[in-house]
């Protein structure tokens, strides 16, 4: 790698200069010793003055020698440093076909982390221009720890990074550089990275992001010039896939909120249709309603004078009732497309429920079906409207009835009132046969029924009734043994109306 | 005879209304719109009439406002299809002597006629 052999010269340079200096200084004393070729001995003027000059030599020698040993020393142990970059790089190379967001900060982060042996590493990156820096991946702490401190451009360390350019920014040397205020923000900053280092990633002018990471000892690991310049090196080569992929992550970003878009407007669309065909068919069944219905009774009251026979009058009559139903139904889908139209008023729920019970006691069969109900707590006045409630109650009810039917059985309702979560509490239980686990999803569906006779709109109109009110529906359902239908209602102005009371009615 | 006036925008509840009310011996006319109604009413000087509130054109509401103010002794009942308990109010307000609902049951319906009508003759 280039950067070996930059370092190799600067060696060699080093080496060859202490070798020198000892040649030099070997020279000298040869020179001295040859002067005076009579004397076996030195004279100590001549010892002293080739140990100065010795002296000298080792003096100047020394420190190039010293770093040409240290250095051919650590470029010996530190064989796999050279590694540990030969495989950075490598990573660097293989990063440009991931396209992935997170893939790649995980690759870059903890690829980093392990072969460097660090105790953090952070990646951020901004997703457009003006955005804040924000964490891609992290390596030895949280990533929603770091989701909690998003780097804007006003920041300390970005104004830094953007005054400095490529720089590799060293926690110490750079707070040690800056005033007392600058240092305040700036450590706070390094903190919030958990960064002792932070390398920027760059673009060619533009920052795309940046890396942050810290040793577990700061002793361990000490950089060199030449560590950062690989940094340097390794960020420039990671800059172009980072930004790629930062890129498919906004698009992925974009088209996902457009889907969502668009899934609920289709969705609202939908009901707003179902809404208008609803008020539609209400109003426009009317009229033909109150002709047939019309005609059918003038006949009625013309059956003496036109001799009609008792089962034609049976016939009238059963036109007369049918139209009635008929028409009940409309007003079912309107109540539902209109959305009560009458402003609320305090309601006393137990009062409406055991009206509900006597109506549906005195308009069903409900023989073999015993309805019990409770209540328990201090049930407030629910501001509502009438009609409203009593149609959820009614369809409730009814639906458990029906499901009793063929077989009989208890039908158990109960209002509580829940003071903690502030929520009045309905819940009808039958033993009746129980619901199929596929029934129970389509059960609230308009037009969805098990019997013949219905139109299946009871449990759709109270769930849009309970939806309007802030509520929620929920049915338990087990087969053989009955099921549950449970209303939550919110209910803000607790006034006292029902005392806790029991009452059952067969 | 009293005079019956049934404005609907439904020729056929017109027809069975007349011939319902025509049997009862009643005098019945009718009209097919709010305009219609101002029309025919200024002739015929009904003593009550049913008015529909859903009409095309000039519909129940507005019709009513101009009965109660230009002949306010002539008593209005109206005829409601599926309208929200506000219009029924409104109705109310603007003088209305009374509301019944579609499909008309026939039999209410003459006794509310009847009441009002007692009272009118009354007077």
């Amino acid at each position: 790698m280039k950067l070996y052999l930059r370092r190799r010269k600067k060696l060699l340079k080093k080496l060859f200069l202490g070798l020198g200096f000892f040649v030099i200084g070997f020279l000298l004393l040869m020179m001295l010793s040859l002067s005076e070729p009579g004397s076996d001995v030195l004279r100590p003027s001549q010892i002293y003055l080739f140990l100065s000059l010795m002296c000298i030599c080792v003096i100047a020698a020394y420190k190039p020698l010293d770093f040409a040993i240290s250095l051919l020393f650590r470029n010996w142990l530190f064989k796999n440093k050279s590694n540990t970059q030969f495989l950075l790089m490598h990573l660097a190379e293989e990063l440009e076909t991931v396209l992935n967001l997170h893939e790649l900060g995980n690759l870059v982060v903890n690829t980093f982390g392990e072969v460097l042996h660090l105790k953090t590493v952070a990646l951020y990156a901004s997703r457009g221009e003006g955005r804040d820096y924000e964490v891609v991946s992290t390596y030895g702490w949280s990533l929603t720890e770091a989701r909690k401190s998003p780097m804007s451009l006003k920041a300390a360390i970005m104004e830094l990074i953007s005054s400095h350019g490529q720089y590799v920014l060293v926690r110490d040397k750079v707070i040690r550089a800056m005033g007392w205020k600058d240092a305040t923000r700036l450590s706070h900053d390094f903190n919030a990275l958990r960064a002792s280092w932070v390398v920027p990633v760059y673009r060619k002018l533009e920052l795309v992001g940046f890396l942050a990471f810290s040793a577990a000892d700061t002793e361990s690991i000490i950089f060199d010039g030449a560590d950062f310049q690989f940094f340097k090196e390794f960020a420039s080569k990671i800059a172009a896939p980072l930004r790629n992929a930062l890129r498919v992550d906004v698009m992925q970003e974009e088209i996902k909120k457009l889907q969502d878009e668009q899934s609920e407007l289709v969705q609202t669309t939908k009901q707003e249709a179902i809404e208008q065909l609803a008020s539609g068919i209400a109003h426009e069944i009317h009229n033909p309603l109150a002709i047939i219905s019309g005609k059918a009774q003038i006949l009625l009251l013309k059956k003496d004078k036109m001799g009609i026979s008792p089962q034609v009058e049976e016939m009238l009559k059963a036109i007369v009732t049918q139209t009635q139903r008929a028409s009940d139904i409309a007003r079912k889908l309107l109540m539902f497309s209109q959305g009560g139209g009458e402003p609320p008023e305090p309601l006393n729920l137990v009062q409406i429920l055991q009206d509900t019970i006597a109506l549906i006691s005195y308009q069903t069969s409900i023989e073999g079906i015993r309805i019990t109900s409770a209540f328990h707590g201090d049930i407030p006045f629910f501001e509502g409207n009438v009609h409203e409630i009593r149609e959820v109650f009614f369809n409730l009810i009814l639906n458990a009835v029906q499901s009793l039917q063929e077989k009989g059985g208890k039908i158990h309702c109960e209002i509580n009132y829940l003071e903690r979560e502030k929520m009045i509490e309905f819940f009808v239980l039958d033993t009746g046969p129980g619901i199929p686990k596929e029934s129970i999803q389509k059960l609230f569906n308009p037009f969805f029924t098990t019997r013949h006779e219905n139109v299946g709109l009871g449990l759709f109109v109270t769930k849009q009734i309970v939806h309007r009110y802030g509520g929620t529906v929920r049915v338990e359902s087990r087969l053989g043994e009955g099921s549950l239908f449970l209303v939550l209602l919110p209910c803000r102005t607790p006034r006292k109306a029902g005392k806790e009371q029991e009452t059952a009615m067969v | 005879m009293i005079r019956l006036l049934v404005v609907d925008d439904e020729i056929e509840i017109c027809e069975f209304l007349k011939s319902y009310f025509e049997e009862r011996g009643y005098q019945v006319e009718t009209a097919g719109s709010g305009d219609r109604a101002i029309h025919v009413l200024e002739k015929f000087d009904p003593h009550l009439v049913l008015l529909d509130v859903q009409m095309p054109g000039m519909n129940g509401l507005d019709t009513l406002k101009w009965i109660k103010t230009y002949h306010p002794a002539i008593k209005v009942i109206m005829v409601t299809a599926l309208e929200t308990q506000e219009k029924i109010e409104t109705a109310l307000r603007y003088g209305a002597d009374n509301y019944i609902t579609k499909p008309l049951n026939l039999n209410y319906l003459d006794k509310e006629v009847q009441g009002k009508i007692v009272n009118l003759i009354k007077h």
